[in-house]
């Protein structure tokens, strides 16, 4: 080999690094960019979702619960009724096979089943308190912006917006591994609410036949 | 509370049994969904509110009458919790395989009643 081939390698090897530092630049410009665009789009989602959260006076919907057990290999179908009021008022109730009604109207939660009705002041316990809140907030999307209450993260799956919500406090961690909200990208609206508990047993809830701010009787929210 | 026309208890193999459950204390109550099934030896369980979230997992040994669980929510898991969930978990099968739908430990205050439930829904 003559200096002269040593110089041509010498030249090659240079323009070779070059090559591939720009190509460098470039992947890391292009990364950079697709970054950016995937924070603007959550930020945009989130937007969203708050957005027609805070506009929805009322929304009334039909559910299909569906709770697999792990251990069983089985699971277990319910369904209902389900009513929100802006302003903290639920109404969630379950038809078949079981009677079962949740209501919370702000700081008072009634229990009623088909043997007694209990009727829980949540100022003065704390569960009730965050499972009115958690089930309040889940079934309008407000869970996305809590952030002391949750990590969460957004992505895009077969139309519509999934946000997994990792569990922050103590009491939700010791119950959950993830909750899991898929969104209708149509209508920024909560149709599925997905609780992974820590035993591996998963709760769906499809939300079916979804009304919003249609008048909705008081009386569904009375607690007596 | 005697129940003839249906099913209080599996007992062939694959076979499960839906109850109503209900859990009165003396100062508490739980209400919710309890789901046994008969596999091999054993009789799996799980109890659960109505909102789906599990309280219990067990599994249930009819031929030396003892019950080992297999998962307990945080907030019951207490070793002296344990301790009286098991023992009153195997008085209330043996009930259950008697056809009786009711268990009351008198010595604590604790009533146990698991219904069948007879219509199961589909999707």
């Amino acid at each position: 080999m003559g200096w002269g081939d040593v110089y041509c390698t010498r030249l090659y090897v240079n323009s070779e690094i070059k090559m591939k530092k720009g190509l460098f630049i470039i992947y890391l410009l292009l990364t950079a960019h697709v970054t950016l665009m995937a924070q603007q789009s959550e930020t945009q989602i989130r937007q969203k979702i708050s957005q027609i959260a805070s506009s929805m006076k009322t929304m009334q919907c039909d559910f299909i619960q569906t709770k697999h057990l792990k251990m069983l290999n089985d699971e277990m179908v319910s369904k209902g009724r389900m009513y929100y009021q802006q302003g903290n008022r639920l109404r969630w109730e379950y038809t078949s096979p079981y009677t079962y009604t949740f209501i919370i109207n702000d700081d008072k939660v009634l229990l009623k089943n088909s043997q007694r009705n209990d009727v829980i002041d949540v100022n003065k316990n704390k569960v009730f308190k965050e499972i009115a809140r958690i089930m309040m907030n889940s079934v309008v999307g407000n869970c996305l912006n809590d952030e002391k209450s949750f990590k969460s993260s957004l992505s895009v799956s077969g139309g519509a917006w999934v946000a997994t919500l990792l569990p922050q406090r103590k009491d939700m961690k010791q119950m959950f591994q993830k909750i899991v909200l898929h969104f209708s990208q149509k209508q920024a609206m909560v149709t599925q609410v997905e609780l992974i508990e820590k035993n591996g047993d998963r709760t769906i809830i499809d939300l079916k036949n979804i009304r919003t701010n249609e008048a909705i009787s008081t009386n569904m929210f009375t607690i007596r | 509370m005697m129940l003839h026309a249906q099913s209080t208890f599996p007992t062939n193999e694959g076979e499960r049994v839906k109850y109503n459950a209900y859990i009165e204390m003396p100062r508490a109550y739980i209400s919710g969904v309890s789901v046994l099934l008969k596999e091999g030896d054993v009789i799996k369980g799980s109890l659960f509110n109505e909102f789906g979230m599990t309280a219990l997992d067990f599994t249930y040994d009819p031929k030396r009458q003892k019950v080992k669980l297999h998962h307990v929510v945080k907030m019951m898991d207490k070793w002296y919790i344990r301790r009286v969930v098991r023992k009153d978990m195997v008085q209330l099968m043996r009930c259950l395989q008697k056809g009786e739908t009711q268990y009351n430990n008198e010595r604590r205050h604790i009533n146990y009643q698991f219904i069948p439930i007879e219509h199961e829904v589909t999707k």
